[in-house]
């Protein structure tokens, strides 16, 4: 009987073992995840910090689905190290579990910022969720908030603080929001919604230290210092990849697979924000942070698990708004790697666009202000 | 077999995961959001519900494209008015 040993139980992780257990009814399935719950949506999170669902709607699976499906949950538990030479991880707890097949889904963690105290939040579990709704309902009039960041979390930040009527002032590293993709029409445009929305933007600015003033936070930043009642912290996501490494499978900026997700040792495989893939349209190693795409390679992953050999092809996308406006990235939007980038429309017209190009090949594109041509570019970049 | 397809519009992101899977029955509108096709078409113009007459094959594609949304936004209910998914 095969044991399959899936650590990280996210939407990547479970999705595999479903998949495997639709292929093999007989084999053991081990899946090690370090939160205390069951599988839940973290796109859901935002939906729920704003009133717009109960918490209960949060969660994609029952306890009982674990249960049913024989798979062996192992909840807040924490994989130390692993040995792909004789095929076992050992947890925490110093228990050891040899596997046969092994899945590597551990994702990453958001970059904390120094220091930490009450009123300062992250958003990437359903604690973390649960800690900014507890803040959220003791606000009181003329609270104030504070995002760090100029992506995807320091969005969904803005839009919850615009749900609850909190001002806020937004402070980020970069000269606009994604200054590595975007260029500066689009950050222009962006930069419009917020100042549109009230925020005070302090760009090209850091976090240096922070300290507890009175149960408010005071964030000492590179510029003024900034007196709030919430700090959002969005800046970005690290992959703890050393004890991979260590374990006898190549890594780079993630866990290097191939199309197949196909990790450098044999039996072990990767998936979700983790991997570093051999995307088939580019040929490039890529990473990918979203949801659909850890979805996807789940499942793709699971049926090669089980031997029914997958290639992961998917041209990904990221979508999300910063109030009315879309902001849609689509496949690869490396500038760095790009041989050209075109850039049509104005901060002005309210759309702009970005197409990437390697040679004369579309591998990628953003979109802020709409999706108009987001269709067209998908099927370009998949062709 | 008939079913009902019903995309929540308040839930609905735009991640479009639905289109990869399901394509001939979910599109994104101007607006990013996902509406419900008939294999393609969309009689009557563009809805966040439609009534479809599918296959085997085809319903299990449309469940993997419910399935699939990170948002919960699409719900599937039989001809009888039950609900199919989200079964949670």
């Amino acid at each position: 009987m095969m044991r399959y040993v899936i650590v990280g139980a996210g939407i990547a992780g479970t999705t595999a073992a479903e998949e495997i257990r639709k292929r093999d009814p007989d084999g053991e399935i081990v899946l090690i995840g370090d939160e205390q719950h069951a599988l839940y949506s973290r796109v859901l999170l935002p939906h729920y910090v704003k009133g717009k669902i109960p918490r209960e709607r949060v969660f994609l699976k029952t306890d009982a689905w674990y249960r049913q499906q024989r798979i062996e949950y192992l909840r807040g538990e924490r994989v130390v190290s692993f040995d792909a030479r004789n095929n076992h991880v050992e947890l925490e707890s110093a228990r050891e579990i040899p596997y046969d097949k092994l899945l590597l889904t551990t994702g990453g963690e958001p970059r904390c910022i120094n220091g930490d105290a009450r009123g300062v939040c992250y958003l990437q579990t359903l604690d973390d969720a649960d800690h900014l709704c507890q803040l959220l309902g003791e606000r009181e009039t003329n609270d104030r908030a504070a995002v760090y960041g100029g992506g995807f979390i320091a969005c969904e930040f803005l839009n919850i603080f615009d749900a609850v009527d909190v001002s806020v002032t937004c402070f980020h590293r970069g000269p606009w929001f994604w200054s590595q993709v975007l260029d500066q029409e689009s950050g222009r445009l962006i930069h419009a919604k917020l100042l549109e929305h009230h925020v005070e933007v302090w760009p090209g600015t850091t976090l240096a230290d922070m300290e507890v003033k009175e149960e408010k936070v005071v964030a000492h930043t590179t510029g003024a210092p900034c007196e709030v009642n919430m700090l959002g912290i969005g800046v970005g996501l690290a992959r703890d990849l050393r004890w991979i490494e260590k374990g006898g499978v190549k890594t780079s900026a993630g866990v290097v697979t191939n199309r197949f997700l196909e990790t450098s040792a044999p039996g072990v495989f990767a998936a979700g924000d983790i991997c570093e893939y051999e995307d088939p349209f580019t040929g490039r190693q890529t990473l990918s942070g979203n949801w659909t795409a850890a979805l996807m390679q789940g499942r793709a992953v699971g049926k090669t698990m089980a031997g029914e050999r997958t290639e992961f092809r998917l041209v990904t996308s990221y979508a999300t708004k910063i109030y009315d406006a879309d902001i849609i990235f689509i496949g690869d939007t490396r500038r760095g790697l790009a041989t050209r980038v075109e850039v049509t429309g104005r901060a002005g017209d309210g759309y702009v666009v970005q197409r990437f190009y390697d040679g004369e090949k579309l591998v990628g594109a953003t979109l802020v202000g709409g999706n108009r041509d987001r269709k067209e570019i998908t099927d370009t970049i998949g062709a | 077999m008939k079913i009902r397809v019903v995309v929540d519009r308040d839930l609905c992101i735009g991640a479009a995961s639905c289109v990869t899977i399901a394509p001939e029955t979910f599109q994104l509108n101007d607006e990013n959001l996902a509406v419900v096709l008939d294999h393609g078409t969309e009689p009557g113009g563009r809805t966040f519900e439609r009534t479809l007459e599918v296959n085997e094959e085809e319903y299990e594609n449309i469940l993997l494209g419910a399935q699939s949304c990170p948002t919960l936004a699409i719900s599937i209910f039989k001809e009888d008015g039950t609900k199919v998914f989200p079964d949670v």
